[in-house]
């Protein structure tokens, strides 16, 4: 099926009645969690990802989608009118979102934003439906050791690019790729680790992982902070008009941060925090008044919005045509596919073209939905953040509950959650960010297939990796990627 | 020697990685297959056990903010205690007694731990959304979550 039929196919998946149903349902959700303080986008796809069995595929990916872009748009309310970003990729809006509110400008701040993500989304969608058949056709002819080069790029990257110390993210892939070795040995059947226990035998679930590091972790932040009282101290929204010249000036950062942020989105590691901080220091930096900026400045709020949403759609381009995520949402979203039995990959776009293309045309209608929520509903929709803290948590808890009993149907996964709700605490408590860890625990059973496969084939030599080009080239990008980080310290260490 | 936060950290995880290594060398091996099962446990065993060495003569560079977080005070640590004791509870009573029951109890006990004193609400939200999750999951989804002590 060529390009053109195969978008055809998507639109058609899209705007079908049923296309259009879980296109809502999906961005209706994702701004209800994204916007709930500390519940970000993984958190999101995690908890609905046991709604999504027996439902048909194409239906349930293009709903999935829908969460993971909806919880980034709906992450900037809880910026602009609370300061507590609901997901780290709005944390940039709230610089001079917060301030805007302060001054009795929510509504404008919230109108900024709702716009700008659009546009940023929207653009990025078009540049997503041109580079990912592109990619998709170049990666067909990987083999394991370019598939294994290119994991191992993706960590090294996420890794080098984590907040905070790379040595902690490096312990952290680590742990969570030990994490994956657990159960029977897919190549050679032997039991590793399962300390004879019949449960273990099949590994861990990521939804254990993901729900345990991210729903349970925030849950225990929330019961620590559960007095704060910002919700009913949230400002009152005022006007969501925007005049022409407001207007004016948010275009120009629009436009440039719809294409930065989608090549951010589309390089591992990075994503949408990365993007929305980086669009925030670009536009300051070339601003002809960079002293508005954290004061309540158009173009402050405008830039990160823009550049988290492109960067959202821009996840998608490895995700979908090399099957391999670039971050730990991505990593989740992967885990959302394979659970309902699709495989992303350079054969998705053939094998299952409304899928492929289903998902990447329902984004333009995602986007429209996501505007429409997002201006005129938004003073309703804001009141979510008046829930009590005490009932959230509980909910939350009930949510990630039912999320892992519905997939393994015992109870023994359901202490891992509250073990591994411990472990996120912990590594939150100690600056170790998880990201790394659910990326590895998602990759590391791929990885260990691939590096293991390519071995075979060589006969144990690992020469393998050099002798492919591909493969050798990732390799060199992936160490430069770690070397950078650690020259700039060494040279900061000296001067 | 552990006067830092890095290098108690480093120690635990030095110790995490041993066992774990340990572990791996008792995975058994077999002749002719060129990458055994051993072989990436091993290899990440060691990895850590570098990653802990590095972490210990690492600075700590860590901000006040980082600091602050790690200063709970102890009413607080005693309401998580308290909280995970719930879900353990919860977790052992919900395929006797059931999803409805045991979910129900525990929204509205955790929730009034926490401090929310509106108990009509809070009885409302307990009964009403266990039953509307049990009946979307067991009618819509077709997933069976226990029923325990309920009929239906």
């Amino acid at each position: 099926m060529g390009s053109i039929e195969g978008i055809m196919t998507g639109f058609q998946v899209a705007f079908s009645m049923q296309g259009i149903l879980y296109v809502l349902i999906g961005v209706f959700v994702g701004t209800f969690i994204g916007m709930m303080p500390g519940l970000g986008p993984i958190s999101a796809i995690a908890v609905m990802i046991p709604i999504t069995f027996g439902m048909d595929p194409t239906s349930a990916l293009v709903m999935m989608a829908g969460v993971y872009y909806g919880a980034i748009f709906g992450g900037s309310t809880s910026s602009i009118l609370l300061n507590a970003p609901g997901v780290s990729g709005t944390v940039a809006t709230s610089f001079d979102g917060y301030p805007m509110a302060q001054q009795g400008k929510a509504g404008k701040a919230l109108a900024i934003a709702a716009i700008s993500s659009f546009v940023g989304g929207t653009v990025s969608v078009v540049l997503l439906m041109l580079l990912a058949p592109v990619l998709s056709s170049v990666a067909i002819s990987f083999g394991p050791p370019a598939y294994f080069a290119l994991m191992f790029m993706g960590l090294t990257a996420i890794t080098s690019l984590s907040e905070g110390s790379t040595i902690k993210a490096l312990i952290s892939a680590v742990v969570g790729f030990m994490v994956v070795t657990i159960g029977i040995d897919a190549q050679t059947g032997t039991q590793r680790f399962t300390f004879g226990n019949v449960n273990l035998l099949e590994g861990l679930d990521f939804l254990v992982i993901a729900l345990g590091l991210f729903a349970l972790a925030e849950v225990c932040s929330l019961v620590i902070n559960r007095k704060d009282l910002s919700m009913e101290n949230a400002h009152k929204l005022g006007s969501l008009r925007i005049t022409k010249k407001e207007f004016k000036e948010m275009s120009g950062p629009m436009t440039r941060q719809s294409f930065l942020g989608f090549i951010l989105g589309v390089l591992p590691g990075a994503g949408a925090t990365i993007a929305s901080f980086i669009a925030y220091i670009t536009e300051k930096k070339i601003a002809k008044h960079p002293e508005e900026f954290g004061k309540g400045s158009i173009k402050g709020v405008a830039a990160p919005e823009t550049a988290n949403n492109a960067a959202t759609s821009g996840a998608f381009v490895p995700l979908l045509s090399l099957g391999i995520p670039g971050s730990g949402t991505t990593a989740v979203m992967l885990g959302a596919f394979l659970v309902l039995g699709v495989q992303p990959g350079p054969l998705l776009m053939t094998d299952r073209p409304e899928i492929f293309w289903g998902i990447i045309a329902s984004m333009y209608i995602g986007n429209v939905f996501l505007l429409i929520l997002n201006l005129p509903l938004i003073p309703y929709i804001a009141k979510v953040l008046k829930i009590p803290r005490p009932l959230l948590i509980s909910l939350v808890i009930m949510f990630s509950i039912i999320g892992v009993y519905a997939i393994s149907f015992n109870t023994f996964d359901l202490y891992m959650l509250l073990l591994f709700g411990v472990v996120g605490f912990i590594m939150r408590l100690y600056a170790f960010p998880a990201p790394p860890f659910i990326l590895a625990f998602i990759l590391g059973g791929m990885m260990e297939q691939a590096f293991r496969q390519s071995l075979t084939i060589s006969n144990g030599s690992l020469f393998i990796f050099v002798q492919e080009p591909i493969a050798l080239t990732l390799l060199i990008i992936a160490f430069l990627s770690f070397i950078f980080p650690l020259i700039k310290l060494l040279r900061k260490r000296q001067a | 020697m552990l006067n830092t936060l890095n290098k108690r950290v480093s120690c635990v995880l030095l110790l995490l990685a041993i066992g774990y290594l340990v572990l791996a060398y008792q995975l058994p091996t077999y002749p002719y297959t060129p990458v055994d099962a051993d072989v990436i446990p091993k290899g990440l065993g060691f990895l850590l056990v570098g990653l802990a060495i590095c972490l210990y003569f690492a600075k700590d560079s860590e901000t006040q903010e980082q600091k602050a977080r790690r200063n709970i005070p102890r009413k607080d640590i005693g309401a998580l205690l308290a909280v995970f004791a719930f879900v353990f509870l919860y977790i052992t009573l919900l395929e006797i007694l059931g999803f409805v029951v045991t979910t129900a109890i525990f929204i509205f006990f955790c929730s009034l731990f926490l401090g929310y004193r509106k108990h009509i609400t809070n009885l409302i939200v307990a009964i009403l959304f266990p039953l509307f999750m049990y009946i979307t999951f067991t009618q819509f989804l077709k997933i069976s979550l226990p029923p325990g002590i309920l009929p239906f």
